[in-house]
């Protein structure tokens, strides 16, 4: 515990730095509120209904979001990685599509699937589905030949090369990629709640703006960061648990 | 062994892709007969005009200066931070920790919470676009100024190059081709968080305007617009993928993959 | 020239507490002008003295006198020729040998004529506009002697400077390093765990034991200069140093 605080001191310090400013006067605390402030309106939130049911909304377009992207990407990938036709049909498909800020597509599922949670879920999916799948591809693309051939030669068919030998071998890297496609998709889930406030997180954000709330701003933010935080740090520990054989 | 489409040149191939998706575009709007889901007959010449007649250059430079400012700072800020954070143990030690509390926070919704101290105009947006790219250009000028061959500042060290100027004319170049990766992904998220934030707080630029068109039921101009800003990201990505290879000629080549960290 | 007195050198150990000697007490001194070879197993720490002279990595303990006074750092009287070559990448070969004249703030018309007058020393005319990247191992290393050539230190430190390269290239390069070095009588400390090469190109051969290196033996080369291949190769004398020194190596760390 004192070796985590240790390195990260600057926090701490921040921290702080920013409790006294706000506890001396120099902070009003409708501009910025006291970190002790936002604490106290979290652990209350976290008994209050309303805002239960807003989590949950956004908890669960996040990770329904995440699913989907996950294993559809880390499938394509591998698949792509290891047929001949894959790699032709994804890399311009990835060039393309990649650099494209693919918020901008929002609206058109706003359009097209309504206010509710399938269109978010649907931006979580394209946002979060690139880092998955370009890691599992890469990944799997960089798993030694000469594995394969030995699995090959000894009679392993084309799937069971992909999933027992492939996999396996690509799956720190596949890691990574998750590790990515997580915060993406936090920061994509309550984006769309904010630019299209129906409920949710974002939803309830942008209520609080309306009405001057200031406390309440943070909450929802400190809360959707400290998810896409602790999931990011709980994926890091697997892979490098992993990589230890 | 002969691969199927082997002797396409490699650059046709985006090319039919975007045809390709965009064919699928008309063929999907065909079948659904939809308002919500215009062909792309009649998406494509809205976009001609848009951009043809100057009606969105108003809300596109103003989208652009923004990026510019923003990412302009953040480079001129965030690359000596990260060069030196990457050759002092004591700094990077400073740093760090407030890269990785910043990371997860979605940027353009600190909007918001900005605009109570800074108001509603340029100021806040810019204020987050320098957040926002700032990350990735600190983490790469690190993550280059940390593996600098120690023989190379030696060298320089034995020609009586000071501490600064060593920062200046050994460091800074030796971490030139990580600094421009850093730069690619920083734009591209530089783009996001500018249309982002002009969705959230709806005053000008790209998002305001992609939104107004939704608001107003005009369904084709929103595919439109939507056009126009995925064609203005793939553009500055590929202007600054050219501009690192050329920046960059004298590197070796890179192993290694690059992962697409955008969103 | 060089005085060394005790020099010492410890590492921390990264996981795990406790240290590990890298150098033992090392005494020994260099005149001006002379040719020293230093030759020893993998990991005597041979490398780690030649960088404690060059003020790159700091002593334990011990004293080091260069012209009489103490090296606390890098500069330009000490220049360093490493084996990895070490040359910027971003600019060309004209541009590397000028960046060391530029650190001595020489004149911008002198500068030019130094550095293409060492361009055309070390047979690199035409050239000059390269890239490392498109250059020869044995191209990026003359560029790498002419660079430090440029600032006129009083000694070079080289680090197995041809080891990165093959056979031929080797035998050629040792010949001009030999060539330059008897028109500049400059003072060199030549790093190498190639005993044949030291006998070649030094007056004096010092061989290091195993880790915790120490000096083990401290040999003259008795042999005529300026040193001819063909005739050396045939020569006994030249035959022995190898052979003894050889010998030396292969037996186990002494006291």
């Amino acid at each position: 515990m004192i070796a985590v605080l240790r390195r990260s001191y600057s926090i701490v310090l921040l921290l702080i730095a920013w409790e006294a400013a706000a506890r001396l006067g120099y902070a009003p605390p409708g501009l910025l509120p006291a970190p002790s402030a936002v604490l106290v309106a979290t652990f209350e939130d976290a008994t209050n209904a309303h805002f239960l049911a807003d989590f949950s909304v956004t908890m669960f377009r996040l990770f329904l979001g995440l699913a989907i992207a996950i294993s559809l990407g880390v499938t394509f990938g591998v698949i792509a990685a290891q047929s001949r036709l894959g790699p032709l049909l994804l890399e311009p498909l990835v060039r393309v599509l990649s650099p494209l800020p693919k918020i901008v597509f929002f609206p058109a599922f706003l359009l097209l699937f309504g206010f509710g949670s399938f269109s978010r879920v649907v931006l979580v999916v394209i946002d979060a589905i690139f880092p998955a799948l370009l890691a599992a591809y890469y990944g799997a693309r960089a798993v030694d030949e000469k594995l394969i051939w030995s699995a090959r030669a000894a009679g392993m068919s084309q799937t069971a090369c992909i999933f027992r030998i492939a996999l396996p071998a690509a799956l720190p890297t596949i890691l990574t990629g998750i590790r990515i496609a997580i915060v993406i998709a936090c920061v994509v889930v309550f984006l769309s709640e904010m630019v299209a406030p129906e409920d949710g997180l974002g939803n309830v954000m942008i209520r609080a703006a309306r009405s001057f709330e200031t406390v309440q701003m943070f909450v929802p933010l400190v809360v959707i960061s400290l998810v896409g935080f602790l999931l990011d740090q709980a994926v890091m520990r697997v892979r490098n648990a992993i990589v230890h054989w | 062994m002969a691969r199927f489409g082997e002797n396409l040149p490699k650059a046709l191939a985006p090319i039919a892709v975007t045809a390709g998706l965009l064919a699928l575009w008309q063929g999907a709007a065909l079948v659904a007969r939809s308002s919500y889901l215009p062909p792309m007959t009649e998406i494509l010449p809205i976009t001609v005009s848009l951009v043809g007649s100057g009606e969105i250059f108003p809300d596109l430079l103003s989208s652009l200066a923004r990026l510019a400012a923003g990412f302009g700072i953040g480079l001129v800020a965030g690359i000596p931070i990260g060069l030196i954070s990457g050759r002092n143990r004591a700094v990077e030690e400073f740093i760090m920790p407030l890269l990785g509390a910043f990371y997860p926070v979605p940027k353009a919704a600190l909007m918001p919470i900005v605009m109570l101290w800074f108001g509603a105009g340029d100021l806040s947006k810019v204020l987050i676009i320098i957040l926002t790219v700032s990350l990735p250009l600190i983490y790469h000028a690190q993550q280059g100024a940390r593996a600098v061959d120690e023989k190379l500042i030696w060298s320089a060290q034995a020609m009586g190059c000071s501490s600064l100027r060593r920062l200046l004319i050994v460091i800074l170049p030796a971490s030139l081709p990580e600094i421009l990766i850093g730069a690619r992904v920083a734009i591209v998220i530089g783009v996001i968080v500018t249309i982002t934030s002009e969705m959230i707080v709806r005053q000008s630029g790209l998002g305001n305007y992609l939104f107004t068109a939704l608001d107003m039921g005009q369904y084709a101009m929103t595919y439109a617009v939507i056009l126009i800003i995925a064609v203005l990201g793939f553009l500055l990505d590929w202007l600054f993928e050219i501009m690192r290879r050329r920046l960059t000629l004298w590197a070796p080549d890179r192993q290694g993959i690059e992962i697409a960290v955008t969103s | 020239m060089i005085i060394l007195e005790g020099v010492t050198k410890t590492y921390q150990r990264a996981q795990g507490g406790g240290e590990v000697q890298a150098l033992g007490r090392i005494s020994t001194s260099i005149k001006g002008g002379e040719f020293v070879a230093l030759v020893g197993p993998s990991g005597c720490g041979k490398s780690t003295l030649l960088y404690i002279v060059g003020g790159f990595v700091p002593k334990s303990s011990g004293r080091i006198l260069v012209n009489d006074a103490p090296v606390t750092g890098p500069g330009p009287d000490r220049g360093p020729v490493f084996q990895e070559f070490a040359l910027f990448p971003w600019r060309t070969v004209l541009g590397n040998i000028l960046f060391g004249l530029r650190e001595q703030k020489v004149p911008k018309p002198e500068a030019q004529s130094r550095a293409q007058r060492l361009i055309e020393m070390v047979h690199l005319k035409g050239f000059e506009h390269l890239y490392p990247k498109e250059l020869s191992g044995g191209m990026k290393q003359r560029v790498a002697i002419a660079r430090t050539l440029a600032y006129d230190p009083a000694i070079l430190l080289m680090d197995e400077p041809f080891g990165a390269l093959d056979a031929q290239t080797r035998t050629m390069l040792q010949d001009e390093l030999l060539a330059i070095w008897e028109r500049d009588t400059k003072t060199v400390l030549f790093v190498t765990h190639a005993v044949d090469e030291a006998v070649y190109l030094a007056d004096r051969v010092l061989v290091m034991t195993a880790a915790p290196g120490r000096i083990k033996a401290d040999l003259a080369i008795n042999l005529p200069r300026p040193r001819r291949r063909d005739e050396l190769l045939r020569d006994a004398n030249y035959q022995n140093y190898v052979i003894e020194i050889g010998h030396m190596l292969d037996r186990p760390a002494a006291a």
